[in-house]
């Protein structure tokens, strides 16, 4: 696995490995011979296929014996390359069963240095379904990988389409989104929303950072220290105002949460790069006016206000 | 003023994502490990350089109105990071020199193109 040069990479290397099946990296089109078929025939096919093994097969795709390139070379040299296979082919076969996962696919591949691993039905059956490789496995892993990047890809192409949706609804209706807590793979998914969705309108793009960053830490917040919450967004003609509400469990002291640097937040949020203490006091830099009410009973109410006019 | 395809000669950098957009000029530069003091930052159009790999870093320097990332250390960022920059043509970088290391390269090169 040299090409996931990266320990970030290898982690998820590793998490893949078990979650991706043999079934789902095998090459299913088979190249396989009877055992009638002679070690010449079996030479040409390699070659043509740019393969290094084949598996010999009797009539029910049972398998019955392997052919690598090894032993065609030891049949040119022993002299019975034009003889049938039957008698000299390798009859202990290691096969994997295809609803293993890939980590015992790359087991068997480091214990028994072969190049190829016939894939058969299930455990206690000797059909071959298919063939594995270390190349497909490579191949199937940066799929997978590749495959991440893109359906974030397509999210955001989802939040376009939103926030062009919402240009087409009246102005002044409430913009409302909901936020989970700990929900951190979708945060900032609002703020996302609501800069592309004032852009349409051509807001300044001064104010239109503000409102995002506002947006976006009030977010954090939520996500981070409530069990969950709404942002609604207003845009009339002289003001944007961002209502953040959440349910709970509220800040004991909202004076001390205001001050810079002051944090609650654990190692694994600051692990991520927030949690620095910097929430409320960005927001209150980036707003014109500040509303914020906390209650230990129902939760807190920030609710910030940008002016548009001069 | 400079431009992210100088940062990328300077830092000996990797390009994993957006070779398209390497043409903006950098109006300011922030080396951060901590996103809040990224949003706080008084200006757009800046490179961040920091050693978080989340998406949120992504995220941070798209709501805040950065232009590239630059990942330190030879840190790869999240595949979740690289659909995200995709999605928004924020160029994410790759060095392996250290935080330190990056910005005062980055330093003398400014003091050089300003010398000149």
């Amino acid at each position: 696995m040299t090409v996931l040069h990266s320990r970030e990479k290898l982690t998820l290397a590793n998490e893949l490995i078990y979650e991706i099946k043999v079934q789902d990296a095998m090459t299913r089109k088979l190249i396989f011979f009877s055992q009638d078929a002679t070690f010449r025939e079996i030479q040409s096919s390699l070659k043509k296929n740019r393969i290094s093994g084949v598996p010999i097969l009797d009539k029910t795709k049972n398998i019955v014996g392997i052919v690598s390139i090894d032993n065609v070379i030891t049949a040119l040299d022993k002299d019975y390359i034009n003889d049938k296979v039957k008698n000299y082919m390798t009859r202990q076969v290691i096969t994997i069963p295809q609803n293993y996962s890939l980590v015992s696919a790359i087991k068997k591949f480091e214990h028994y240095k072969f190049g190829r691993l016939p894939v058969t039905k299930n455990a206690r059956s000797s059909e071959v379904i298919g063939i594995l490789t270390m190349g497909d496995i490579l191949n199937c892993l940066l799929v997978s990988i590749q495959t991440i990047a893109e359906k974030v890809e397509k999210k955001e192409a989802q939040n376009t389409r939103l926030s062009e949706k919402m240009i087409e609804q009246v102005h002044k209706k409430h913009l409302r989104f909901e936020v989970k807590k700990a929900d951190f793979d979708n945060a900032g998914r609002v703020a996302s929303i609501i800069r592309k969705y004032l852009q349409k309108l051509n807001i300044d793009k001064q104010i239109l950072r503000r409102v995002a960053i506002i947006c976006y830490e009030a977010e954090m917040n939520i996500n981070i220290h409530s069990l969950g919450g709404y942002i609604t967004v207003e845009v009339d003609e002289s003001n944007i105002m961002i209502t953040a509400i959440d349910y709970g469990p509220g800040i004991p002291d909202v004076e001390e949460a205001m001050k810079p640097g002051f944090t609650t937040a654990s190692e694994q949020i600051r692990a991520l790069g927030f949690g620095a203490g910097m929430g409320l006091p960005n927001i209150k830099k980036c707003a014109d006016h500040l509303d914020l009410e906390s209650s230990m009973e129902t939760g807190t109410i920030l609710k910030a206000t940008i002016y548009l006019g001069e | 003023m400079m431009k992210i395809k100088d940062i990328v000669a300077i830092l000996d950098a990797e390009v994993l994502v957006g070779e398209n957009y390497l043409n903006q000029e950098i109006e300011e530069f922030a080396a951060s490990d901590l996103l809040s003091d990224v949003l706080a930052l008084s200006k757009e159009n800046f490179l961040l350089l920091t050693s978080l790999t989340s998406q949120q870093v992504v995220r941070t320097a798209e709501i805040a109105g950065g232009i590239g990332v630059v990942f330190v250390r030879g840190k790869t960022p999240e595949q979740e990071a690289i659909g995200l920059a995709r999605s928004h043509h924020i160029p994410l970088l790759m060095t392996s020199k250290s935080t330190f290391d990056a910005c005062r390269k980055i330093v003398e090169a400014k003091n050089k193109q300003e010398k000149l």
